[in-house]
C-alpha cells in the first residue's frame, strides 16, 4: 500500500470513479475472483457429468482410458505447471518494475501454452485417425462397452472447453505483451497482469484434476 | 492490506518443484495398482493438494482478502452441492437410465 | 484492513450539508447528447434505461403471444391457431417473459439505475463491463429472433431433451441466445457485488445498506453460482443436437433426466433471481410510504442471503414425476418446504412495518401491498406443490401455471411497477399522474385475479398445462381467464399512455418526492452523470425516519470529488477503509 501512495506514482491507470490505485486494483482482482467462481461451476457441470456416469459405468471409464496416452498427459501437466510458474515470474517482475523480465516471461508462458495445444494437437489427431470421433461420428470399436461413445464425449467436452481457455489465456498472454511494450505497465499499476495470471493458473488447475480423472484411471 | 504480496523467485521455483513431484507421484502411484476405489481417492487427493497449492501460493490466496478466499471456498461447496444432491437421484435409482 | 493511520484520519473527515438541486438544468440525460453518446455511453443510469427500453419491448412482445394463446383458448377446440404454432407460441411466451423480461427486470434494470446511487458512488465498478453486459443481452436477443424467424421453437421454455434433441426447428440458434444471455447476467452479478464491496460511500456500513442492496447482493451471488450451469447446460444441449454426444439423449445411451438436473439446477435459483431484487424493492416502499424505520433489518438482510442459499437446494421439485429416485423426491420435497421461513419472516417484517406507521397509498405502496397479497398466495400454492403426494396429482397442470404466475407475475411484476413508479421521478424528473396509475393498478390487479384464480381450480380439476385444446367442462373457466388477460392488457396500455404523458408533458419532480430517507433521494432529480456533485457521507441507517433530513444530506466538506485523481486526497482513504 505504502509504495502505491507516493507522490511521483503514475497515475494514467486510474479511473475517475475510483478513489486511488489501491481501490482500483482491489476491485479488479474481486472482479476476477468473481469470474473464476463462474469458470468453476462451468466446468463444474462437466465434472457432474463425469461423475455420474463414473458411477454408474465403472468398466467403462477403466477400459476407455486405456486409449488415452499417460504419457502425454503427463507432459502436458508439466507444461502447464511450468507455465504458471512463468506467469507468477511474470507478475513477480512486474511488481518490481522489470519490465524486460516481465515480457520474456510473458513470451515464455506464451511457447509452453503452445507446446500444450500441440501435443493436445497430435493427442486428437491420433484419435480421429482411429475413429474416435466426438458424438454420433464416433466408429471406433476397440472399447468393448455400449457406452464408449459417452465417455469421448465427456472426454471431447472437458479437455475441448480447457484447450478453448487455453487459447483465450495465449491471446490475453499476447495483449499483455503488447502492453508492456508500450510500458503501460509499473509497479503501480499492474492489474492486467495479476488478473490474467489469476485466471492461467485457473486453467492450470482445472488441468490438474482433468489429468487424473481422464488419463490415471488404471 | 496485503493485495500487493511480492513472492520471491526462490520460494515460486520451490512451489513449482512441489507441484512437479505430485505430479510425478500421481502417475507413479497408478503402476502400484492400489486396489479400487483407494486408487480414486488417492488420485483426487493428491490433486487437491496440488490445486490447494496452486491457489495458495501462486494465486496468492494464501495473503489476499479474506473475502477472495470465500468466494473460492464457496464455487467448490456449490459444486460439492450439486455433485452429492444429484447423486441422491443418480445412485438410488431403481433403474439407471429409464427406458424410453 | 483497519490499520493504526485509518483510525487516526477518520477523525480529520469533515462534513457539511448539500442540500440537493431541485430540477437541475443539466443532468445525465442531457449532459451527453446524441444517438452515438448513449449507445456508447458507459453510465450506468443510461445503461440501466437501455436496459428498460429493451426489457419493455420484450415484455409488450412477451405479453402479446399470452393474449394470443389466451385467445386461442376461448373456445374447447381449435380456434385459429394449430397446435404446432400454439406449442412455438406458449414456448416463446415462456423464454421471452423469463430470460428477457424477469431476469434482467431486477437487477439490469433498476438495479443498475439504483445501485450506485444508494451506494454513493459514481458508478458501477466495471462501468465498460456493464455496457458491454447490455450488448451481449442484445446480441442474445438477435440469436432469438432468429432462431424465431427460422424455424421457430416448440419445446418449451426448459428444453427438455430428448425432445428438444430431435425436434425441428431451430432450437439450437435459441439456446445460443440465451446461452450468450447468460453470460450479460452473469457479468451484471459481478459488477454488484465488486461494487458492493469496494465502492461504498463514507460511512455506508454493512448494517447501514438499504435493503435493496442486500436483495440485489443475493440475487448476484445466485447470478454468479448458478447461471454458469445453465451455460454448460445449454452448450451441451447445443453439442447434442450438432454432434449428438449422447449425454442427454436416450436414443445414443445418454439420460435425460440428468439434463433436468442441470437445468433446474440454474432454473430453480433463477426464480431467485427473478424474485430477489422485487423484495428488495418491497423493503424500500413500504419503509418509505411507511414513515417508519423498517421492522427487523437484519430479518430481512439476511432471509435474502437464505433464500439465495436455500434456494440452490430444492431444484428436484421439479422433477417428482421424471423418474429420479424417491430418495431424492423425499429430500428434495423436505428442503422445499424450508424456503417457505425466510420468506414468512419477510412478509411478516413487512406487515410489521407497516403496523402503526403513517402509511401513505402512494401508487408505489398499493403495489406493494398488492404483491404482498398476491405473493402470498403464489408462495402458499407452492407449499403445496411442493407435497410429494400432492404433486404427483397437479404435475404439469394449470395449478402449476396458475402457482408460477401468482409468483412472477404477481411477485416480481408487481415489485418491479411498485420499483418503477417509485424510481420514476428519480429516473426523469417528473411525476405521473397518480390518478391514471391507480386506475391501471386496479384493472391490472383486477384483470390478473380474474386470469389466474380460475386456473387454480383448472388445474386441481385436471386440466393439463401446454394443451391447446380442452374437454368442454373447462370453457367457462377458460373463457373468463381471457377476459381476465385482456383487462390486464388494456391496464398496461394504460400504463404506457400514462408513463409516456409523464415523460412528455409531466410535472416536474422535486428531488425527494416521497421524503424518503435513502441515499437515492438526496441528489438531484434527475442526478448528475456523476451522481453526486460530492463524496456522500452516511452516519444513519437509510431508514431512520425518526432523525431530521439534514442529517441525511451529508458530504465530504472539501471540493476534491474524486474526478480529478491528481488533486491531493487526504481524506478519502479512510472512507473506503471505513466502509
Amino acid at each position: 500500500m505504502s509504495q502505491t501512495s507516493s507522490t511521483e506514482e503514475k497515475l494514467d491507470h486510474l479511473k475517475h470513479y475510483f478513489v486511488d490505485s489501491d481501490q482500483q486494483f482491489e476491485a479488479s482482482k474481486m472482479g476476477m475472483w468473481v469470474f473464476l467462481v463462474t469458470e468453476i461451476l462451468f466446468f463444474g457441470g462437466l465434472f457432474v457429468a463425469y461423475i455420474v456416469y463414473r458411477s454408474w459405468y465403472p468398466e467403462l471409464y477403466l477400459l476407455a482410458s486405456e486409449e488415452l496416452d499417460t504419457f502425454w498427459g503427463a507432459v502436458n501437466t508439466a507444461v502447464l505447471i511450468g507455465s504458471s510458474l512463468t506467469v507468477a515470474m511474470a507478475i513477480r517482475s512486474a511488481q518490481l518494475n522489470q519490465i524486460k523480465g516481465l515480457i520474456i516471461n510473458l513470451w515464455i508462458t506464451i511457447g509452453l501454452a503452445c507446446t500444450f495445444m500441440v501435443i493436445k494437437y497430435f493427442e486428437y489427431s491420433e484419435k480421429f485417425a482411429k475413429g474416435i470421433l466426438p458424438g454420433s461420428a464416433y466408429s471406433y470399436d476397440g472399447v468393448e462397452h455400449e457406452k464408449a461413445n459417452i465417455f469421448f464425449s465427456i472426454y471431447y467436452m472437458m479437455t475441448g472447453l480447457h484447450g478453448i481457455h487455453v487459447l483465450i489465456g495465449i491471446g490475453l498472454m499476447i495483449w499483455l505483451v503488447f502492453k508492456a511494450k508500450k510500458k503501460v505497465f509499473h509497479s503501480g499499476y499492474y492489474t492486467p497482469v495479476e488478473i490474467t495470471g489469476l485466471y492461467w493458473h485457473l486453467v492450470d488447475v482445472i488441468w490438474i484434476f482433468l489429468f487424473p480423472l481422464l488419463y490415471l484411471i488404471d | 492490506m496485503s493485495g500487493h504480496h511480492i513472492s520471491s523467485a526462490k520460494f515460486l521455483w520451490g512451489v513449482a518443484i512441489a507441484l512437479f513431484i505430485l505430479t510425478f507421484i500421481t502417475v507413479a502411484v497408478t503402476w502400484i495398482h492400489i486396489p479400487s476405489p483407494w486408487n480414486v481417492v488417492v488420485a483426487i487427493a493428491i490433486a487437491v493438494v496440488k490445486a490447494l497449492i496452486v491457489s495458495a501460493f501462486f494465486m496468492n490466496l494464501y495473503w489476499d482478502s479474506k473475502f477472495n478466499v470465500l468466494l473460492f471456498v464457496m464455487s467448490v461447496a456449490f459444486f460439492l452441492l450439486m455433485i452429492g444432491i444429484t447423486l441422491l437421484d443418480t445412485l438410488y435409482r431403481t433403474d439407471p437410465i429409464p427406458s424410453f | 484492513m483497519a490499520t493504526n493511520d485509518s483510525t487516526t484520519n477518520v477523525k480529520r473527515l469533515q462534513v457539511r450539508r448539500y442540500k440537493p438541486e431541485e430540477n437541475p438544468e443539466t443532468h445525465y440525460l442531457n449532459q451527453e447528447k446524441g444517438l452515438w453518446a448513449w449507445l456508447t455511453t458507459v453510465d450506468h443510469k443510461k445503461i440501466g434505461l437501455m436496459y428498460l427500453g429493451s426489457i419493455a419491448f420484450f415484455f409488450f412482445i412477451g405479453g402479446v403471444l399470452a393474449l394470443l394463446l389466451r385467445t386461442e383458448l376461448l373456445t374447447p377446440a381449435r380456434s385459429f391457431m394449430d397446435a404446432d404454432v400454439y406449442n412455438q407460441v406458449f414456448t416463446l411466451h415462456g423464454a421471452i417473459m423469463i430470460f428477457f423480461f424477469l431476469i434482467p427486470a431486477g437487477p439490469a434494470v433498476l438495479g443498475n439505475f439504483i445501485l450506485p446511487l444508494q451506494l454513493g458512488a459514481k458508478d458501477v465498478a466495471f462501468p465498460r463491463l456493464n455496457l458491454a453486459s447490455f450488448y451481449i443481452y442484445v446480441i442474445g436477443a438477435l440469436f432469438t429472433l432468429f432462431a424465431i424467424v427460422t424455424g421457430g421453437v416448440d419445446t418449451g421454455w426448459t428444453f427438455y431433451t430428448p425432445y428438444s434433441a430431435t425436434t425441428g426447428g431451430n432450437v439450437m440458434a435459441m439456446t445460443l441466445g440465451i446461452f450468450i444471455l447468460g453470460f450479460s447476467s452473469i457479468l451484471t452479478g459481478l459488477n454488484f457485488i465488486v461494487t458492493i464491496h469496494k465502492m461504498r460511500a463514507p460511512g455506508i456500513t454493512w448494517n447501514k445498506l438499504p435493503l435493496n442492496m442486500w436483495g440485489l447482493y443475493a440475487t448476484s451471488i445466485i447470478q454468479i453460482l448458478a447461471t454458469p450451469v445453465l451455460a454448460i447446460t445449454l452448450l451441451l444441449l447445443t453439442m447434442e443436437r450438432a454432434l449428438g454426444i449422447g449425454i442427454f439423449d436416450p436414443a445414443l445411451g445418454g439420460d435425460p433426466v440428468l439434463y433436468q438436473h442441470f437445468f433446474w439446477f440454474y432454473s430453480h435459483p433463477a426464480v431467485y433471481i427473478m424474485i430477489v431484487p422485487g423484495f428488495g424493492i418491497i423493503s424500500e416502499v413500504i419503509s418509505t410510504f411507511s414513515r417508519k424505520i423498517i421492522f427487523g433489518y437484519w430479518a430481512i438482510a439476511l432471509s435474502s442471503l437464505a433464500i439465495a442459499f436455500i434456494g440452490f437446494l430444492v431444484w428436484g421439485h421439479h422433477m417428482f414425476t421424471a423418474g429420479q429416485s424417491s430418495l431424492a423426491n423425499m429430500v428434495f420435497s423436505f428442503l422445499t418446504f424450508l424456503v417457505g421461513i425466510p420468506t414468512g419472516i419477510k412478509i411478516f417484517n413487512w406487515l410489521a412495518t407497516m403496523y402503526r406507521g403513517s402509511i401513505d397509498m402512494k401508487t408505489p405502496m398499493v403495489y406493494a401491498m398488492v404483491f404482498l397479497f398476491l405473493f402470498t398466495i403464489g408462495g402458499f400454492t407452492g407449499i403445496m406443490l411442493g407435497a410429494l403426494s400432492v404433486d404427483i396429482h397437479l404435475h404439469d397442470t394449470y395449478y402449476v401455471v396458475a402457482h408460477f404466475h401468482y409468483v412472477m407475475m404477481g411477485g416480481m411484476v408487481m415489485a418491479f411497477l411498485a420499483g418503477l413508479h417509485y424510481w420514476w421521478p428519480k429516473m426523469f424528473g417528473k411525476m405521473y399522474s397518480e390518478f391514471w396509475a391507480k386506475v391501471s393498478l386496479a384493472l391490472l390487479f383486477v384483470g390478473f385475479n380474474m386470469t389466474f384464480l380460475p386456473q387454480f381450480v383448472m388445474g386441481s380439476q385436471g386440466m393439463p398445462r401446454r394443451y391447446f385444446n380442452y374437454i368442454d367442462q373447462f370453457q367457462s373457466f377458460h373463457q373468463f381467464s381471457t377476459i381476465g388477460a385482456y383487462i390486464m392488457g388494456v391496464a398496461f396500455l394504460l400504463m404506457a399512455g400514462y408513463m409516456l404523458h409523464s415523460l412528455l408533458r409531466g410535472k416536474p419532480a422535486s428531488s425527494n418526492p416521497w421524503g424518503s430517507r435513502a441515499l437515492e433521494w438526496q441528489t438531484a432529480s434527475p442526478p448528475d452523470l456523476h451522481n453526486f456533485h460530492h463524496t456522500p457521507v452516511v452516519i444513519n441507517g437509510p431508514y431512520d425516519y425518526h432523525k431530521p433530513m439534514s442529517e441525511f444530506q451529508l458530504g465530504i466538506a472539501t471540493s476534491h470529488n474524486g474526478h480529478h485523481a491528481g488533486e491531493a486526497v487526504d481524506v478519502s482513504k479512510t472512507e473506503k477503509e471505513q466502509a
